[in-house]
């Protein structure tokens, strides 16, 4: 145990860190992308506040367009996209553009659908007070939609999570790049088991604080 | 005051024109109460949507205090918007805000200052009985208590008037009272003119001055409650108060009631409700009442009682007792005409 730990503790930890670091960078960013435009997507909808059916089918198509390639070829694919943007395509930095772009349409989706589970009769009422549209959105939708909208984004961690593990192929290291590097490809069978052990904590960790708080805020 | 001229509301579904509601006039001078009864289908919820541009009507006008509202800027419309309660069937509450905040939310929205704002909620809270109920949720509380919350939503921006889209439809007969009692009183203590719109005609027996009855979006018939309760023209105004009192007796009753001759409903309203008329025209004629049913109905402006009886007694006997009670204000109408045993 205490030579495991002398001899992988400093790596496992460096790539919790990385691990962190991609997570929560990029779903911040994600966060900011994609909760306006699951918000625009409703909102854009036929019967809805600010229907427009073109920009509504603009929408949709970009976000199935992003949704429909794999990670790991979106990886790839937009190498220049990612040099464009950070200047770089390896490391930490390299990564979080694809992430992003993975995850924020994603996001968009699961915002759609907490949205639309928004009694309207309540958006109705609001509108018949006088209330103006943003109040509206602000007040009502979103507040309204934050048990869905905790859940959402704990599924979209967890997934995002799984594709930090793909990260280590841009250089962008973490605890998967490890397993992958140093258990697969280097025969170190108990350093993968560890590090899908702290996967498999983690996630548990953040699905039941996930849940917990999505049913707090319920209030059924 | 509500004014509604000449309303027409066209839905297009499939390339096809639905008319919803047409040509609908109707006025509610401020401080009445004011509903529209009718099945579902019949429009009724379009046309009150029409009156706060919830729906915005195809035709027509919609004045408020004599404001047109379909010509008014976006802006404008919200501020009458503000003013212009409305509770619905399914009271249309967050759920995952407290009481206080349900109320509190939209004041804060409307700009009221935040000093007042707790002395604000309080005093609707206690207005519809839940002063102790602020911290729960939506979700801890009755059917009818949610009601009241909603109620006390709309009347927090102090509205003058109220619109009532079918408030007690979700509620049971007990709690619909309540709710009714309560819509009785904020129209008398906070003199808020009210239209409601049901398919209970209870509702319209107890709170309504003026009805109006609505079939495949046109009023068909529309006058004072005791005038609709006494003297009903139209067939589906004649439908709706036999859910009150059955009015129309099938042949099989009337055969099973054993009578021969005529039956005849008479109608009492206010004063003559206090008249011994039986007993006069069983003194003055040949005459021998049998009485089959009664019932009285307690309205907001009055009382209608209605007798429906069996004459026994010659032709000419009978015709003279009852040109006698018409004479005494009492409204008479023959019920399924001649039956022989």
């Amino acid at each position: 145990m205490r030579e495991f730990i002398d001899q992988w503790g400093d790596i496992l930890w460096e790539g919790a860190i990385q691990t962190f670091q991609m997570t929560s960078i990029s779903l911040i960013i994600a966060i900011l992308i994609g909760i306006p435009l699951g918000v625009a997507v409703v909102l854009t909808r036929p019967g809805q506040l600010l229907a427009n059916r073109f920009f509504y089918q603009v929408l949709n198509i970009i976000i199935n367009i992003v949704r429909s390639i794999p990670f790991i070829i979106l990886l790839f694919f937009i190498i220049p996209f990612t040099k464009f943007i950070v200047g770089t395509t390896i490391g930490v930095e390299g990564i979080i553009v694809p992430l992003v772009l993975y995850t924020a349409p994603y996001i968009a989706r699961l915002m759609e659908t907490a949205l639309l589970e928004v009694d309207h009769g309540v958006i109705e009422a609001y509108k018949a007070m006088g209330m103006k549209r943003g109040q509206i959105i602000w007040h009502v939708l979103l507040r309204e939609a934050r048990p869905s909208i905790i859940l959402g984004l704990t599924l979209a961690t967890v997934s995002l999570i799984g594709a930090t593990a793909m990260a280590g192929l841009v250089g962008g290291g973490g605890l998967g790049d490890i397993a992958y590097r140093y258990g697969f490809q280097q025969y170190e069978t108990p350093l993968m088991y560890v590090v899908v052990i702290l996967l498999i904590l983690l996630v548990q960790v953040l699905q039941t604080v996930g849940n917990k708080w999505s049913a707090h805020l319920k209030r059924d | 005051m509500i004014e509604l001229k000449n309303i027409e509301k066209n839905f297009v579904s499939n390339k096809k024109v639905v008319t919803a509601v047409r040509d609908v006039n109707l006025t509610v001078p401020a401080g009445e109460i004011h509903g529209v009864i009718g099945y579902s289908g019949a429009g009724k919820s379009t046309l009150i949507r029409c009156v706060n541009l919830l729906e915005q009507p195809s035709k027509g006008q919609v004045l408020i205090d004599g404001k047109d509202l379909t010509k008014l800027s976006a802006s404008g419309l919200r501020k009458v918007r503000s003013k212009v309660g409305m509770i619905f069937q399914h009271f249309n509450l967050l759920k995952t805000v407290t009481v206080y905040e349900n109320i509190a939310i939209p004041l804060k929205l409307a700009g009221v200052p935040k000093k007042e704002l707790g002395a604000r909620v309080q005093k609707y809270l206690q207005i519809v009985g839940l002063e102790d109920r602020a911290t729960n949720y939506p979700a801890q509380l009755s059917g009818g208590q949610k009601q009241r919350v909603a109620i006390a939503r709309a009347l927090s921006l102090e509205p003058t008037i109220l619109l009532s889209d079918e408030a007690t439809s979700a509620l049971d007969p007990e709690t619909t009272d309540s709710i009714l009692d309560l819509l009785l009183k904020i129209n008398r203590e906070l003199g808020i003119t009210i239209l409601l719109i049901t398919h209970e005609m209870n509702v319209i027996q107890k709170i309504c001055d003026h009805v109006y009855v609505m079939e495949n979006g046109s009023v068909v018939e529309q006058g004072s409650t005791i005038e609709l309760f006494t003297n009903p023209q139209h067939a589906t105004t004649r439908k709706f108060l036999n859910t009150i009192s059955q009015r129309q007796l099938s042949d099989s009753l009337i055969d099973s009631l054993h009578v021969t001759g005529d039956v005849t409903r008479l109608t009492f309203v206010g004063a003559s409700t206090g008249q011994p008329a039986l007993a006069e025209i069983s003194k003055r004629f040949a005459v021998t009442p049998n009485i089959l049913a009664a019932n009285i109905i307690e309205l907001k402006n009055g009382i209608v009682g209605n007798i429906t009886v069996h004459l026994e007694g010659d032709d000419a006997a009978r015709e003279q007792a009852l040109q006698y009670l018409e004479q005494s204000g009492i409204q008479v109408e023959q019920l399924g005409g001649l039956v022989y045993a």
